[in-house]
């Protein structure tokens, strides 16, 4: 087994391997540099262009000074042993000092200036992207894996930050450093530097060579830690399964091809790096031990070798940072690429404010259907041609079989997607006209499945208040009698909330959504009463509850209990996305259609007392 | 097929003094490159300043001839430095290779005892943070303290026979640059875990707003979110640049310090040089080997932080290592032959004082179907997941053929009793290798017509055909790029396609429409001779076609019959049929057209 393996691993052309490949295809990289996005990251620079510009005069005065260093040195020396005199040497002691600390300082304030500016602008960047994802439209969202989604927020952008963080922007200065340092060693002695630079194509030829085979570790590095990552991650959260069907010898050696492969990309990597660091070492010796071969041919002054030698370490540090560079650049750019391909989708949610002002005819509809029809794929209609009207005040009970179209209703309203005909209007206005904000403040909503999200039990049944009101919360929890329940648990309505609620029961979530929308404080409530069963006593708890969430507003509710539908005023029966019949519950009973169908199937089991209340009446 | 758990291979070393005991050949061989280059260094300095003094003297045939030998040794110095790097780095991610995978093995070794306390996110932080850690340890840190010893004794050896006052006037800042590198360092790694907290801040508020965005959007919450996010990327700003300015002020701080030697060796060496105490290669030897000291002595600065970092991370590892598994092999050998005769003999089980399942017994007759009834929490998925011990089952309940599967190899229990369950949980990969999953090889063409064979008898095939690249489509993470009826249907393909002697298949058909479940039920009916199978459901209809039907009712066996025998009874299974009778009545008034409402997002 451990044979077949590899061999299945390299076959090079399985379609299924193409189609992984495909899915994975977002780990490559890019070109190393493209103006069209360098354009687009600049307007993000612009506001901290002071920073970028202070960093690179910096970066070439301190260029300038790193010249001087050596200079001085020599300078120092050979005055001090021609002139005998220890002051020579105290005063060029004390200016080359001068001149590390003036650098030192101006070092700081440029890694930091080039910093500010990057991360600023990244920043911005950020709350650009985060912002966009606001603004899509909810379609958007059903298509795209969230993990896609959070990474062009973070990820991505952190890869153009990491070109600031690590100093690659440098390499201009670097490379007017590297043409200083050439012209002052040709101007303090020609035939010295060329014997000092013979070893320059030897390093450059040797950098070249190594260079790409270090990049492509290095990228190789990059793709399988991900991978590696990915494969773990997802053994762990499937042990399960692995455990069941005795793969973990299979899975195991699976992991081990990635992880080996890991191992030698990484062992590649610091074999390169090895070389690179040792060539320059040995190439600074080399250097220096031919000058002082040709110093006996050709004498020049003791300062002159000390300060050669000093450019020389310098000339050939920068080179061997150059690979690891490009490769930051080119991940910088994918990373660019990505946030920007976001942030040029246009599938925009219904607009923030419109021109339309609308003038509302305050009848006493809350709001009503005009001929709607609403599909998600083309062709296949999840609501056709339906109309109906809600008086401000009015309790509607929606019933009908899965898949009638009901949830979709509370979709349509919100305008979280717009309908394909007919017209939709809250307070006689079209949802069209309205503001989006404005529109979607006249409802609360309590979805079938509450979404909690990470924070406290205060900050969500406070959800979008920045200052989260104690008493009223404690209100609207004693309002449906749940105050107790989420006091009784430690830390009360200060109890941590995890990722998606998963902490709480799902009573107990139903109940934090009443609250929520109690808190709220809307003038309509929509509510998808929940199927999943609960204990009885926190069943009991939401029965209560939903009757004081409802008092004094208007409600539109998907009904699932016979309680419910009996407490509306009236009920609409959807079949197959119509509006098949709508009236009272003892009308819609005497008329014999669904809804009379579905009461004696479904809603009769459920409290046979009542039902035989409701036949004596 | 794979028939062994993974504690055949040799285990390798889970402990630090393991590992490094394991790697001592490496770093044995790192330790005398790493002496003979500080020894070439030595050499090359020594014989520097010779060659200088000759070169100022004119002895151009000395100084050429003492060049030349530079060149040699720097050039061979370059190799042996290469090779001490490689031995030693190479030794650290060998014990991370193999630190990782003994990882993976004991992970693979431990049951859900483990798995209820740790989170994935804390198991895989331990395996790519923690492991980080100890590579560091393993490899740079050890690498680093050799070399430090060697590069002081090398420099030292260099300075002093130069000059014993210049040496300790050249010294006196490096105990300031240690120290400060080592606050530095602590400073470092606090400051970098502080901005990979700040990260993961954004990460989340990132990720429940999408998860979210329904809620979001439904109650205008834009704004608030925007906010919310607004603080966390501002903290990670703030990080970001609180990291920049210590990584700014490292490099500057250090360079100083460094620089305040040079000038104590430029303004005291030129005095001496001048009073002709020190000759100028002499100086210049010194120069260098005080400038090969910077670095050991500033790596010195880390390797504090390095190894207490080092030892805490392994100890978070050893959590790990050390956690005993809830569920191992049995003594007895792996039957040769395995009948599938499955009983229950009062099995009770138990969540610390939540009693779940309370002296269940039936039997699994090789050749029967049999059906397990019950509402949500009656103890139904708990009961399936112990038949294969996916969960610790007690001793002397369960029994494959006579033999308590307790004392069973696990790799012969799960070999027999395959199980899959309601949640499925699909691989990030192709269908077609979801469903081959069982197959070392899953793209080979007999795996891919098996592969097929089973799609079709989940009566997946033709929505699978349906795909944009049929079965080398990607299900996506957890196989979100289906729908919940389609993952069921995948998972229960890839269970059927195990062959196992036994199926447990716990409510696999719970998001399957009521005409799919029963094709799924004629097929299971059809493989009944090759296969057994325990179908635990809420549905009726599938368990009338079974040849028993058990009803369990908060973890007992309330009723037990045949279908036709329960309805007569007019007890708990009655009244579900009863139920559900209505609900397919509901079902065929909602028509085939909505019911492809399944994916449709609502």
């Amino acid at each position: 087994m451990t044979q077949k393996a590899p061999v299945a691993q390299k076959k090079p052309g399985t379609r299924a391997e193409a189609a992984l490949r495909a899915f994975h295809e977002e780990s490559a990289f890019g070109k190393a540099y493209d103006t069209r996005l360098a354009r687009r990251l600049w307007p993000y620079m612009r506001p901290y262009q002071f920073w970028l510009w202070l960093s690179i005069v910096l970066g070439l005065v301190m260029a300038g000074m790193g010249l001087l260093r050596p200079y001085l040195m020599r300078i120092t020396i050979d005055q001090g042993a021609s002139a005998k005199d220890p002051k020579v040497l105290f005063w060029g002691g004390l200016s080359f000092a001068a001149v590390v600390l003036v650098e030192q300082v101006l070092n700081f304030v440029q890694v930091y200036a080039v910093q500010i500016s990057g991360a600023r602008a990244l920043a911005d960047l950020r709350r650009d992207a985060f912002g966009h994802l606001q603004s899509l439209r909810l379609g958007f969202f059903d298509k795209q894996p969230v993990g896609r989604l959070v990474t062009r927020v973070t990820n991505d952008i952190d890869a153009i930050l990491e070109l600031f963080a690590s100093g690659a922007l440098n390499a201009v200065v670097d490379l007017v450093k590297l043409v200083g340092i050439v012209i002052v060693m040709v101007g303090l002695d020609w035939r010295l530097s060329l014997v000092g630079f013979a070893a320059a194509p030897v390093v450059a030829l040797l950098v070249q060579l190594v260079r790409r085979k270090s990049r492509d570790a290095f990228r190789a590095i990059r793709a399988k830690t991900a991978e590696m990552n990915a494969n773990m991650n997802e053994q762990v959260s499937g042990m399960a399964v692995v455990q069941a069907f005795c793969r973990e010898e299979r899975a195991a050696h699976e992991f081990d091809v990635i992880n080996s492969a890991y191992r030698d990309a990484n062992i590649a990597s610091i074999k390169y790096e090895a070389v690179q660091d040792a060539a320059i070492e040995m190439v600074t010796s080399v250097c220096l031990a031919s000058i002082i071969v040709a110093l006996g041919y050709h004498p020049v002054s003791f300062g002159t070798v000390v300060a050669f030698n000093a450019y020389l370490l310098m000339f050939f540090e920068p080179i061997s940072a150059l690979a690891q560079r490009y490769t930051l650049l080119q991940s910088a750019m994918a990373g660019a690429e990505r946030v920007f391909g976001l942030l040029d989708l246009e599938e925009f949610d219904a607009p923030k404010s419109t021109d339309a002002a609308s003038a509302v005819p305050a009848g006493e509809a809350a709001f009503s259907f005009d001929h709607v029809t609403f599909e998600y794929k083309p062709g296949v209609p999840v609501l056709e041609d339906v109309t109906f009207r809600v008086k401000k005040g009015e309790k509607i009970a929606v019933v009908g079989p899965t898949g009638a179209g009901k949830t979709t209703l509370a979709s349509v309203l919100l305008r979280l997607y717009d309908v394909s005909s007919g017209v939709v209007r809250v307070d006689g206005a079209d949802v069209r006209s309205l503001d989006r904000t404005e529109l979607r403040s006249r409802f609360a909503v309590v979805p079938q499945d509450v979404f909690l999200f990470p924070g406290t039990v205060l900050s969500n049944v406070a959800v979008g208040d920045p200052t989260p009101d104690r008493a009223r919360v404690e209100q609207a929890l004693r309002r449906i009698d749940a105050l107790d329940l989420f006091q009784r648990r430690p830390g009360g309505l200060d109890a941590r909330v995890d990722e998606r609620g998963e902490n709480f029961s799902a009573g107990e979530r139903q109940l934090i959504a009443f609250a929520r929308a109690l808190y709220r404080d809307a003038p309509i409530i929509m509510l998808d009463e929940a199927t999943a069963s609960v204990d009885s006593d926190t069943e009991a708890r939401v029965q209560r509850a939903l009757d004081e969430l409802m008092k004094g507003r208007t409600a539109l509710i998907i009904a699932h209990r016979l309680s419910t539908v009996r407490a509306a005023d009236r009920i609409l029966g959807f079949q197959r996305g119509r509006l098949v019949e709508e009236g009272t519950h003892s009308e819609l009973l005497r008329k014999g259609g669904l809804y009379a169908k579905l009461h004696r199937l479904h809603f009769a089991r459920q409290d046979e007392a009542a039902l035989e209340r409701a036949s004596a009446e | 097929m794979t028939s062994h758990a993974p504690t055949s291979p040799p285990r390798l070393p889970t402990t630090l003094l393991g590992q490094l005991r394991r790697q001592s050949p490496r770093f044995a061989v790192g330790l005398v490159l790493l002496a003979t280059y500080q020894y070439g260094q030595y050499w090359f300095d020594t014989n520097l300043s010779i060659a200088i003094d000759a070169a100022v003297a004119g002895k151009k045939e000395i100084a050429a001839h003492i060049g030349a030998l530079l060149i040699g040794v720097a050039l061979s110095t370059l190799i042996i430095r290469v090779l001490s790097r490689m031995a030693v780095f190479n030794a650290g991610r060998i014990a991370e290779y193999e630190l990782r995978k003994a990882l993976l093995d004991q992970l693979q070794r431990l049951g859900p005892a483990f798995y209820r306390k740790k989170s994935t996110g804390d198991i895989m932080s331990r395996a790519t943070n923690d492991l980080g850690q100890v590579r560091l340890l393993l490899g740079f840190g050890a690498l680093n303290s050799m070399n430090t010893v060697f590069a002081l004794a090398s420099a030292l050896a260099v300075t002093l026979r130069i000059s014993g006052r210049l040496t300790v006037a050249a010294l006196s800042t490096l105990p300031v640059l240690f120290v400060a590198m080592w606050g530095f360092s602590r400073a470092m790694f606090s400051r970098q875990r502080e901005n990979q907290d700040a990260i993961g801040q954004m990460s989340a508020a990132v990720q429940s707003s999408i998860s979210g965005v329904r809620v979001v959007r439904s109650f205008s919450l834009e704004e608030e979110e925007i906010r919310r996010f607004s603080i966390t990327n501002a903290d990670y700003l703030e990080k970001t640049l609180g990291l920049a300015r210590l990584r700014g002020l490292m490099f500057p701080v250090m360079q100083a310090i460094t620089a305040v030697g040079a000038i104590i060796v430029l303004w005291y060496g030129g005095r001496l040089m001048l009073g002709d105490e020190l000759t100028p290669g002499n100086f210049m030897a010194f120069f260098r080997a005080l400038s090969r000291l910077t670095w050991p002595l500033i790596s010195l600065g880390f390797l504090t932080s390095i190894v207490q970092r080092g030892r805490a991370a392994f100890s978070r590892l050893e959590e790990v290592f050390d956690a005993e598994p809830d569920i191992v092999d049995g003594p007895l050998p792996a039957p040769l032959r395995v009948a599938g005769h499955l009983e229950v003999r009062g099995l009770s089980f138990s969540y610390g004082d939540h009693r779940i399942l309370d002296g269940v017994s039936f039997d699994v007759a090789p050749g029967k179907l049999v059906a397990i009834v019950g509402r949500t929490g009656s103890g139904k998925s708990t009961l399936a997941a112990l038949l294969p011990r996916l969960q610790p089952t007690p001793r002397g309940t369960v029994f494959l053929d006579g033999v308590d599967v307790c004392d069973l190899p696990l790799s012969a229990v799960r070999g027999s009793i395959g199980y899959a369950q309601q949640s499925a949980f699909l691989f990030s990969t192709t269908v077609g290798r979801n469903i081959g999953y069982c197959f070392d090889d899953p793209d080979g063409t007999v795996a891919m017509d098996s592969v097929r064979g089973a799609a079709k008898d989940a009566q997946i095939a033709e929505e699978i055909d349906l795909l944009p690249d049929g079965f080398d489509t990607i299900v996506g993470e957890r196989g979100v790029q289906l729908s919940g009826g389609q993952k069921q249907r995948v998972a229960l393909a890839r269970a059927f396609l195990a062959s196992r002697r036994v199926l447990v298949l716990d409510d696999p058909l719970s998001a399957v429409d009521s005409r799919t479940e029963r094709a799924i039920i004629d097929v299971i009916e059809a493989r009944r001779e090759r296969q057994s199978v325990l179908l635990v459901t809420h549905r009726v209809a599938a368990a009338a076609r079974c040849d028993e039907v058990l009803v369990l009712d908060a973890g007992r066996i309330v009723e037990r019959g045949t279908h036709e025998e329960l309805i007569g009874r007019r007890g708990l299974y009655a009244a579900f049929a009863e139920e559900q009778r209505v609900e397919s009545e509901l079902e065929a008034l909602s028509g085939p057209a909505t019911f492809a409402g399944e994916a449709v997002p609502a």
